[in-house]
Parts: structure tokens; C-alpha cells; sequence
């Protein structure tokens, strides 16, 4: 059951490769916490109940709905509908998602270690890999913050491969700043959009010597 | 007891943001100064004690607490007169010192966190508050430096993150499952080399952009220069020292194994290149908040040398800390009141300032003395025994191109500080502005503590100095 997630993990990696609409960036950040959801309930279970139920309400309510929402509403104010122009072609992206999961994949076989969840450690470190790449191929920051959540959602799965069982209360204070950064961001991007009439990274380039 | 200090303080930045009037802020902000030396003086008594499960008292943490403690006095006292002169509305006033008062508490949580997983959390809420206090002017610039801080800031510290996570493997390898600090140097020989090395440079990397040093230390330097004064002497200092914090913490573990000396090359390497980049940007520079933005990137970058080069330099970067934070809060401090006659911080608008206001061109010069290491300054005495250790462990080279570099800063630091001072003035006196030398008072206190503290430090100083760095001996 795990391998389906990562799997479809892997394939909404690709899509964002292959999507030039903001707004289907925001459906497979959706989609995204929607898998971490299945990932966690199909393989977490082993953990105490009430940590269990906190990650399992974290993946669905924060990552699968409200994050998205959120997004979609920032998405909306500032009138995106279409990446304008991506640096660089569709093809060269989808050639980047397949090195990076291959990079992964040699790179957990390598290490090798019996307390890490390889097939999680695979999928997890190509999406930080991929998360980066999508911040610098992209032009605006509305897609900056979606690169972020994805470096972010694999973190999420690495800190399972690595099964760290981090405190109720750490754990619930990694989500607050999380969700935090993700508001204040968003209200910046409102601000920098109605102040500069534009959201692409060209305007903010006033601030050097 | 911590706890409840956090609890307490969220209250009060509670109470303020929904209250927004000026009476309950002034009466709410004293309190939670009061409460903030109450901890502190708590700490002391209680030192090198668990408290509140996931923090602990330690030298380190409670001499940057110490700092903090000074600094929030005065930057209290400076954002009042700041927000007066600009004469900001009750909302925005209450936006301010709500921000204010989490970015000072999630800042002592980070320094007294026993956790690293805690602290990376209160890492992270700094970031996020700092942002906050940047955009106070709502200007196209403020919205840009904040965004890019913030931006910046939160991928460095998911990149220190996932160096956490790496300690965490090797960690659990050899049966520590929880992160806790004590727990972690315990295991420390036994850790693998290969996940520590990686961990080091993640941490590495994702908090430099706090501790404003090469490779993310460009986000800082924008930062300083359109936040107000006051947070600006903040984010140069106590902010400064947090990202110190958290690599100290990460380097401390790393200093009971055999990659050692390979970290330390590495903090070589950054510190170099820190210098570097701030020699080049200083020849340049046209604004006077970014010419002490990349002061600061100089100091820190002298810091990580200090860590880089190990005995002796341990102790010296310690004391450096504590002396640039009191000299960059002092000059921000006054960088502010000059900003009051002049309306500008660019270095073109802005010359005779000596002749206009005598008292605070004397802290003036007494901080740019300072800064620059010039004896009576505190900060000679760490840079020399930096350069000491330097030389004890022939890394003659380095010495060398480093001291070439900090001649090169001196040159281009007092060039335009004597333009600031002794200038002819360009532009017509359209209106007499007063300054009230009262004002001035605390930049001379922090100048005077730096010198007294070099040249006469208290017992008590040096043996949280020492104790603190007795962890990496």
C-alpha cells in the first residue's frame, strides 16, 4: 500500500514539472497532503494514539485543505491565472523531476541504513531537490511559496523515513511556525501585489548597492 | 518558570495587539520588561539548570541573554522616540511592540532551548516576527527587504532542518531518540562522520541567513537598511547571535569528534569569504545603514574565524559577540537620531552632522572608534587575540589576507565616517531640528561598558565566557 503513495507522491512531483496553471500548482499542493495523509495512516499506526491522530489531523486539515484554501484565496486577489513564462521549457523540467528521483534513488541505496525508511527517504529527498528547483525556474513569487510547501511537504516525509518521534508539543510548534510562515507570506504576497501592481520577482530588485 | 515567562509574554502581546491604545501599551510593555530581567535574574541563580523540560540555563545562553536584557532597555526606549517622531497611528504602534515583544521572547527561547528541535522553532518564529517589524513603514522598500527576509529566512531554516533530521539518524543509530542537547553530546563519539558533516553544512548554510554571514548574508544586509532604527540594532545583534547560537550548538556536538578539524576548515572558509564580501561591498557603499550592515557581516565573519581557528579563538569569539553587540546597538541607536536632521540615510545627503549636534557627533566618533577595534575598544582585545590564535596556529596565511582585508574596511569605514562628521553641509538648514541630548545617553553607556568590559572585565564575566566555551575543550 505505502509503494501506491510514494508512487502517486512521485507523479504529482512530475505534474508540477509539467503544469503552467497557478491554479492546478495549488490543487497538487492539495493533493499532496491528501497522499501524506494515506501515508501516514497506512503506516504510522505503530506510534501512541494521540500523537497518530495529531500527525493524521495535521496531513488532512492543514496540508490537504486549509494551506490550499489559503492559497487559492491569495491566488484570486491578485488575479494569476497562468504562469506568464517559465524560464525554461516544460521538456527540460520533466528531464530535472526524473534525474532528481533518480539522484534519490541511488543516494538512499547507497546509505543504506536500517533506520531510515528507504522508499520514503527516496521520494522525500527528490522533493526537496525538485522544491528548489521549482523556486529558481519560476518567476513569481506566488510559485516561490509553492516550492517552499513542497521542500516543506518533503521534509514532512523525510522526518518520517527517519522516524524521528519528536515530542506532542514540538511537533505541534513546528506546525504553528509552518502555518504561520505560510499566512505571512501570503499577506505579504497580497501587499507586494497591490503595491506593485505585480507579483513577478523583475520588481523587487530596488534593495542593492 | 520559562514557560510561564513565554506564556506571560503572549498575553501581554495579546492584550496589546487587541487593545491598541497607548496607555495599556506603555503599562504592558514595562511589565514585560520587568519580567524579562526577572527571568534573567532568575537564570542566573538557577544556572545550568532544566527548567520548563525543554530549556536549560546555560552560560551561553544566559551571557546572550544578559545582552538581550541591555538591549531591550534601550531599544524599548529608542522605538518610543522613533514612533513618536514619525508619529505612527495607535494600530500601527500596537502592530509594533506586539511584534516586538514576541520577536524578544522567541529570542530568549532560542537561546535557553535544550532542545534542538525547539530551537529550530523559536528560530523560525523570530524570523517570522523580525518580518513583521521590517515591514513597519509600509514602504515599497520595507515590503521588498521583508519579503526577501522572510523568503530567504524560511527556505535557510527548512535547509537547517533537514540537517537536523540528519543528526537525528545517526542519532537514533545509536539509541538517542529524542534531540536533546545533553542527550546528544553524550553520543557524540559515536556518531557517524558522514551524517555529521552533512549536518553541519545544512545548519550551516540555513542559518547564515540569521547570523548574517557568507553564503545568506545578503538577506540581512537588505533587511538593516530600510527597518526602523531600533529593530535594525536588533536584527545586527541579538538576531545575530541566535543564528550564532544555533551553529555553536550543532559545532559543539561536532567538536567531541574526529570532524573537528574539518568543520573548523569550513568555518575558515566562511569566515574568509564573509570578510571578503565585505571589504568589496564596503569600497562601494552609498547608504550608511548598509555600511554598518556590512560591518556587522565583517564581525560575524571574524566570529566564525574565531570558532574556525579553536583554542584561544574560541574564548576571543565569545567576547567579540558580546562586544559588536553593544557598539552595532549603540551606532543604529544613533543613526536614528541623525536620520532626524537630515531625513535621509544616504551617504550623499548626509555630512556635518559634528557641527549640528556636537553631543551626538562625539558617540559618534566614540562608536566608529569602537567599531573599527581601535584601542580603548573592546573589541581590539578580541580581534587580537583572534589574530593571537591565528598566528599560534600558523595559519599565517589566513592571518595575513584577513588583516589586509580589515585595512581595507578601516579605509573605506572612516572615509565616510568623517564625511558624516566633518563634511560641509550641501544642503540648505530648512528647519532647526533640536536634539535632546538625553537621547544620547544610552549609546555612551553601551560605548563606556564595551571599553570597561575590555579593559577591566568582572570575574563573573569571564567564567561564564569560559564556561561556556568549556564544552568544546
Amino acid at each position: 500500500m505505502s509503494y501506491l503513495f510514494i508512487i502517486l507522491y512521485a507523479i504529482t512531483l512530475i505534474y508540477f514539472a509539467l503544469s503552467e496553471r497557478v491554479k492546478k500548482f495549488v490543487w497538487l499542493l492539495s493533493i499532496q497532503g491528501f497522499i501524506l495523509f494515506g501515508v501516514v495512516f497506512f503506516n504510522l499506526n505503530k506510534i501512541e494514539i494521540f500523537d497518530f491522530i495529531f500527525i493524521l489531523v495535521e496531513t488532512i486539515l492543514v496540508k490537504a485543505i486549509i494551506v490550499p484554501w489559503f492559497l487559492n484565496r491569495v491566488r484570486k486577489h491578485n488575479h494569476l491565472s497562468r504562469e506568464h513564462e517559465p524560464s525554461i521549457p516544460v521538456f527540460y523540467s520533466i528531464i530535472v523531476v526524473v534525474i532528481s528521483l533518480i539522484i534519490s534513488f541511488i543516494l538512499s541505496n547507497y546509505l543504506n541504513n536500517n533506520h531510515i525508511h528507504t522508499k520514503y527517504f527516496t521520494v522525500a529527498f527528490a522533493s526537496i531537490l525538485f522544491g528548489m528547483y521549482f523556486i529558481i525556474i519560476h518567476k513569481n513569487i506566488f510559485s516561490h511559496v509553492v516550492g517552499y510547501l513542497i521542500i516543506e511537504n518533503g521534509i514532512f516525509l523525510m522526518s518520517l523515513a527517519v522516524g524521528s518521534t519528536m515530542p506532542m508539543m514540538v511537533n505541534l510548534a513546528i506546525l504553528l511556525d509552518v502555518l504561520m510562515g505560510v499566512l505571512v507570506l501570503g499577506i505579504f504576497i497580497n501587499h507586494i501585489g497591490d503595491t506593485f501592481k505585480s507579483i513577478e520577482i523583475d520588481q523587487l530588485s530596488k534593495l542593492k548597492d | 518558570m520559562f514557560l510561564g515567562f513565554i506564556i506571560l509574554s503572549i498575553i501581554i502581546s495579546l492584550v496589546i495587539f487587541l487593545a491598541k491604545n497607548n496607555l495599556v501599551t506603555k503599562f504592558l510593555s514595562s511589565l514585560f520588561l520587568l519580567s524579562l530581567l526577572a527571568i534573567i535574574a532568575y537564570a542566573y541563580t538557577n544556572i545550568e539548570q532544566i527548567n520548563s523540560i525543554y530549556y536549560k540555563f546555560d552560560n551561553l545562553g544566559l551571557l546572550m541573554a544578559f545582552i538581550l536584557g541591555i538591549l531591550s532597555l534601550a531599544t524599548f526606549y529608542h522605538s518610543k522616540l522613533y514612533l513618536n517622531r514619525h508619529q505612527f497611528n495607535n494600530k500601527q504602534q500596537a502592530i509594533y511592540y506586539t511584534s516586538l515583544i514576541m520577536l524578544i521572547t522567541s529570542m530568549m527561547s532560542a537561546y535557553f532551548a535544550e532542545n534542538i528541535a525547539v530551537l529550530w522553532v523559536s528560530i523560525e518564529a523570530t524570523t517570522l516576527f523580525v518580518s513583521i517589524l521590517i515591514f513597519h513603514e509600509r514602504t515599497k522598500d520595507a515590503l521588498e527587504a521583508a519579503w526577501k527576509y522572510l523568503f530567504v529566512s524560511s527556505v535557510g531554516v527548512a535547509l537547517a532542518f533537514i540537517g537536523i533530521l540528519f543528526l537525528s539518524i545517526t542519532a537514533s543509530n545509536n539509541g538517542i531518540t529524542d534531540l536533546s542537547l545533553s542527550h546528544l553530546l553524550k553520543i557524540s563519539q559515536v556518531m557517524s562522520p558522514i551524517w555529521l558533516k552533512m549536518a553541519f553544512l545544512l545548519v550551516l548554510t540555513g542559518f547564515s541567513a540569521k547570523m548574517g554571514i557568507f553564503p545568506l548574508h545578503t538577506v540581512a544586509v537588505d533587511a538593516h537598511t530600510v527597518a526602523p532604527p531600533p529593530i535594525s540594532a536588533f536584527i545586527s545583534t541579538t538576531l545575530m547571535n541566535v543564528g550564532f547560537l544555533g551553529i555553536f550548538r550543532i559545532f559543539s556536538i561536532i567538536s567531541q569528534t574526529e570532524v573537528l578539524h574539518w568543520a573548523q576548515n569550513v568555518l575558515l572558509i566562511v569566515g574568509v569569504l564573509s570578510v571578503f564580501m565585505s571589504a568589496i561591498q564596503l569600497l562601494k557603499i552609498k547608504h550608511y545603514k548598509r555600511m554598518f550592515a556590512f560591518s556587522s557581516l565583517e564581525h560575524m565573519g571574524i566570529v566564525a574565524l574565531g570558532l574556525g581557528i579553536g583554542g584561544i579563538g574560541y574564548y576571543a569569539a565569545i567576547l567579540h559577540i558580546v562586544f559588536h553587540s553593544f557598539v552595532k546597538a549603540g551606532l543604529f541607536y544613533q543613526i536614528g537620531q541623525v536620520h532626524q536632521f537630515y531625513k535621509s540615510y544616504w551617504i550623499k545627503d548626509v555630512s556635518g552632522y559634528f557641527k549640528r549636534n556636537p553631543i551626538g557627533g562625539l558617540a559618534m566618533i566614540l562608536g566608529i572608534i569602537s567599531i573599527l577595534a581601535i584601542p580603548p575598544s573592546g573589541l581590539f582585545i578580541s580581534e587580537f587575540l583572534i589574530f593571537k590564535a591565528m598566528f599560534m596556529a600558523k595559519h599565517y596565511y589566513i592571518g595575513i589576507f584577513v588583516l589586509i582585508l580589515l585595512t581595507v574596511i578601516v579605509y573605506s569605514f572612516s572615509k565616510n565616517a568623517f564625511h558624516l562628521l566633518y563634511d560641509e553641509e550641501k544642503i540648505a538648514e530648512t528647519e532647526i531640528v533640536k536634539a535632546n541630548p538625553y537621547e544620547t545617553i544610552s549609546q555612551f553607556v553601551l560605548f563606556g561598558l564595551v571599553i570597561y568590559l575590555g579593559i577591566n572585565p568582572p570575574i563573573f564575566f569571564i567564567n561564564l565566557i569560559n564556561s561556556a566555551v568549556a564544552i568544546l575543550n
